[in-house]
């Protein structure tokens, strides 16, 4: 702001009345989510017998499986975060710039829109029953190379088998949140690059990309968000073979076994802040990409 | 341009084939009902139960509604952050991230503590349910139109039209609404693709919904389960193709680009 | 036009939301439970209550809601079908998948509030009855067949329903050879076929899994047989018979996993629902025979006390008991039944011979709460070498 522009503001005490246009939804936010979800924050301090504790904290970074835990779900958080931005973005720009019949674009969206939520029981049947020891697809494969997969030890158990299924949902969601920014890109500045002596290379460094990031960067993290949070379709998968922290909470306040609801919750919290900090880099990021517009 | 086609065909290929595997794995498996050979018996088992369709019906109004109220709550939301507002948005963002990391069963349990006991028993209606799903589309519901809001250059057309002498409600329906209509409709499908399948609120709260009737039927007699679960991603896509059906513009798809 | 329809949208909304809150309000006023039974039968001396009270006063209530009872469990769906034609109430069942935590913070969340989605009666895995008792959960009542329960809290907060024990379920004719005992499973013709019917961070039944394992190495000596427990398993999984994934009916089905360990009367009812397609013989093992009760109990905060008591009471008689057998689980009062000859011959035969579940071995409480901690605890470590 230029230096007339400072003198003639208001003094800073005003009240600046526009925060009450997003009154109402953080009223509904703090009504329906964050006051039910309180809970959470004060279950994490309290022990079995209802003493206040914070060794549920401390378990946090001091035990082996729980840390495990943490790094496994944030690693397959980032795969299919990152995998699954790289390939919706090209479905997505398949269907919306890709000189496609316009029919397929109507198809893909509304599948997409199905399929974001083809998640849990079903999505892990449907992919055991694809490449599962006893899958179509591991059936076939064995038929043309007359081999036993059970015998080769060969297992989809593990976070590579899983990432491959959480992609079933990353895809979609990439797809149909990036189709609108992708028509959003004018053909006129392709043109204008090209007119400028520019390739492909060039319009997509210095024109599209940056023009994106912003909207790439709020996708990726919503697909983020997406792993992280996920639970039915890990548990559905491999039980508690792969070690996620959302398997944990599960474990520890529903099930038949464990109970100790103050590190269920202690967990979540964790998640809480992990998910934070990731909203304080993005939102670092996003001021870094939106440098290069206006 | 020619590259470009072929390129995308190949990842269309590519893409349709990942997706309809699995979905070809189940249908095959669902039709080995009777021993040694290929049948239908499942699906037929799965259509002559009324109760199908009668929580699938349950399940769509609950979503029509929640997509309506969280339309209303989403959109004038995000675009009073773009407009008015810049600096509220980590916040914003923040409160829409919250739903991927707080357990359902914890914010089930949570609502009905806090709303379901006099004085304010909220439990004899649905709106407990419907608020549980519009906090759990939250995230999906304002990346959508939030991203549809960078695509178009909202400063401009707000300006433009207050200089022209229209009135909010105009603004908000004649010039935004309609260049958001692409990313408000993906905000739609995926907000009814999550109430369809949602489980954990509709059981716990105790109402007839879709999920829970699809769990139930999970633990009968294997191959139902499989069937019926192709048969709802079926129905579920058709409601979509409706939806899109509905809300489909006309072919100029849009009043203004990004800057 | 559009904006025309907005306005209309708002003050739809405003009228749908104005009468909805109406609508709950006044029926908050008008209540349930209150109703007529202010001055029913007695309900805090915890004796049985006589059958026509009982049933006159449950019938005022009218309803019943359970939680956490799939119909195929046990037989619970014709066990929930007989009680409302017999009594005529209305049952409201919540969520059939819950686990025991699951049913305890259910009557938690709704200690204040009446509604269909509170639940009145309880069945949960003996370990969790100590919580449940600690924390308030349930309310004591002796039922008429309160003397001839084998486990049971003395002070009738609690009581076991009915028991099975853990057996192979095997997939014919994938499998040539059926395993007849634990050490069978580690025969390098099972690789990656061998697997378990929930996880063992979560599910009671695969706790139980490690521990019977356990039991048939240490012969039957309970103090150890958690650690042989997870030995046994480390070996499993080191030589790749064992595959993590939860198998179900539709896994089964899939011939994904060959050889399941589950309780007898869920094995038995796969048995028959699938059929023959594909056909599953059911083996209890030489040794190791472990059996799993389940307890019930009746929520301290129920919305309808007497339809809970009235349950209990059907649940627990003969009748009930017998409905336990024929979904092939054994009624907790099954050698009372058998002595006095109530129990039909045809049921007997439908089981798997009786001298097999002579040497099943019943942990205490004490002992089950230890070694599940011992193997929850060490899971991960000992078997996968995390």
């Amino acid at each position: 702001m230029s230096a007339v522009e400072k003198i003639s503001q208001p003094p800073a005490r005003k009240v600046d009345w526009n925060w009450l246009g997003i009154a109402p939804f953080f009223l509904f936010a703090i009504v329906f989510l964050f006051l039910p979800s309180l809970s959470i924050f004060y279950r994490s301090f309290q022990a079995n017998d209802g003493s206040l504790t914070f060794d549920n904290i401390i378990a946090l970074f001091t035990v082996r499986d729980i840390i495990n835990a943490y790094k496994t779900s944030l690693t397959i958080s980032l795969i299919t975060a990152v995998g699954g931005a790289i390939f919706g973005f090209l479905l997505a720009y398949a269907v919306v710039l890709g000189g496609l019949p316009r029919g397929i674009r109507t198809f893909m969206s509304t599948f997409s829109g199905v399929a974001s939520n083809f998640a849990g029981v079903p999505l892990a049947f449907a992919f055991i029953a694809t490449m599962g020891n006893a899958g179509l697809v591991t059936r076939w494969i064995e038929g043309i190379f007359n081999i036993s997969t059970r015998e080769l030890g060969f297992s989809i158990y593990n976070m590579w088998g899983l990432s491959i299924v959480y992609m079933y949902f990353q895809f979609p969601l990439m797809v149909l949140i990036m189709a609108p920014a992708l028509d959003g890109l004018r053909r006129e500045w392709r043109e204008a690059c090209e007119n400028l002596g520019g390739n492909s290379y060039h319009y997509w460094r210095y024109v599209a990309f940056p023009i994106l990031m912003p909207s790439l960067l709020g996708t990726m993290i919503l697909l983020f968000g997406n792993a992280f949070g996920a639970y039915a379709t890990a548990y559905a998968f491999s039980g508690s073979f792969i070690n996620l922290v959302t398997i944990l909470i599960g474990a520890q306040i529903q099930g038949d076994v464990l109970y100790n609801p103050g590190l269920g919750n202690a967990l979540a919290l964790g998640m809480i802040f992990i998910m934070g900090m990731c909203m304080a880099g993005y939102a670092w990021m996003q001021q870094r990409a939106a440098r290069w517009l206006r | 341009m020619k590259k470009i086609n072929i390129w995308a065909w190949i990842v269309l290929l590519i893409g349709m084939v990942y997706f309809f595997l699995p979905l070809i794995s189940t249908l095959e498996f669902s039709m080995k009902m009777i021993k040694d050979r290929y049948t239908f018996e499942a699906f037929r088992v799965a259509f002559t139960d009324r109760a199908f369709f009668e929580h699938f019906g349950y399940s769509v109004l609950w979503a029509l509604l929640t997509i309506f109220f969280s339309t209303l709550l989403v959109v004038p939301t995000a675009y009073w952050v773009h407009w008015k507002l810049p600096k509220a948005r980590p916040y914003v963002e923040f409160v829409t991230l919250m739903p991927f990391v707080v357990p359902a069963v914890v914010l089930t349990f949570g609502l009905i503590r806090l709303y379901g006991r006099p004085p304010i028993l909220l439990i004899g209606s649905p709106i407990l349910l419907i608020a549980g799903y519009i906090v759990l589309s939250l995230p999906y519901m304002f990346r959508a139109v939030d991203t549809g809001l960078r695509s178009i250059d909202v400063r401009t057309l707000t300006e433009a039209a207050l200089s022209l002498g229209a009135g909010w409600g105009t603004i908000l329906t004649k010039v935004i609404f309609p260049n958001l209509r692409v990313a408000i409709l993906s905000g739609v499908f995926l907000t009814f693709a999550i109430v369809m399948g949602e489980f954990t609120f509709a059981s716990l709260l105790a109402w007839p919904a879709f999920g829970p009737y699809m769990e139930e039927i999970g633990s009968m007699r294997a191959y139902t389960p499989q069937a019926l679960s192709l048969v709802s991603f079926l129905l579920t896509w058709a409601s979509i193709g409706l939806l899109q059906w509905i809300g489909r513009g006309r072919v100029q798809e849009q009043v203004a680009g990004a800057h | 036009m559009s904006s025309s329809n907005k306005h209309l949208s708002r003050r739809d909304f405003l009228k749908v939301g104005a009468t909805a809150l109406g609508a709950s309000a006044y029926l908050a006023a008008c209540g349930p439970s209150g109703g007529g039974a202010a001055t029913g039968p007695d309900l805090t001396s915890g004796n049985s209550i006589p059958l026509d009270e009982l049933t006159a006063a449950a019938k005022a209530e009218g309803q019943l809601t359970t939680i956490a009872l799939p119909h195929d469990w046990a037989n619970y769906g014709e066990i929930i079908e007989t009680f409302k034609s017999k009594y005529g109430l209305t049952i409201n069942e919540l969520n059939p998948d819950a686990g025991s935590a699951d049913e305890l913070e259910a009557i938690r969340a709704n200690k204040e509030s009446k509604g269909p989605q509170a639940p009145d009666v309880i069945d949960i895995g003996v370990a969790h009855t100590a919580t449940a008792m600690a924390d308030g959960l349930v309310a004591k009542y002796k039922n008429a067949n309160w003397d001839t329960i084998e486990m049971k809290d003395p002070d009738g907060y609690w009581w076991a329903e009915y028991y099975g024990v853990l057996v192979f379920e095997v997939v014919k004719p994938d499998i040539v050879e059926t395993p007849k005992d634990w050490e069978d499973l580690l025969k390098p013709e099972y690789k990656g076929k061998v697997a378990m019917a929930g996880d063992v961070l979560k599910s009671n039944q695969s706790v139980q899994t490690v521990l019977a394992s356990g039991l048939a190495r240490t012969g039957g000596d309970i103090t150890k047989a958690a650690e042989a427990g997870l030995q046994f398993w480390k070996e499993m999984n080191e030589s790749g018979n064992f595959i993590p994934v939860i198998a179900d009916q539709g896994r089964i089905a899939q011939r994904e996993t060959l050889i399941v360990m589950e309780w007898d009367y869920l094995a038995l009812a796969n048995r028959d629902a699938l059929a023959g397609n594909p056909e599953l013989e059911i083996v209890v093992p030489e040794s190791g025979v472990l059996a799993g009760p389940y307890a019930g109990g009746i929520s301290a905060y129920a919305p309808h006390p007497y339809a809970a008591r009235l349950w209990w009471e059907f649940v627990m008689s003969d009748e009930g008991q017998n409905l336990y057998l024929k979904g092939y689980a054994h009624p907790i009062r099954f050698n009372d039944m058998a002595k006095r000859g109530v129990i039909p011959q045809e049921m007997l035969d439908k089981l798997p011979p009786a001298e097999a579940y002579a040497k099943a071995f019943f942990p205490t409480i004490a002992q089950l709460t230890e070694t599940k901690a011992y193997i929850t605890e060490n899971w991960r470590k000992v078997v996968f070498g995390e």
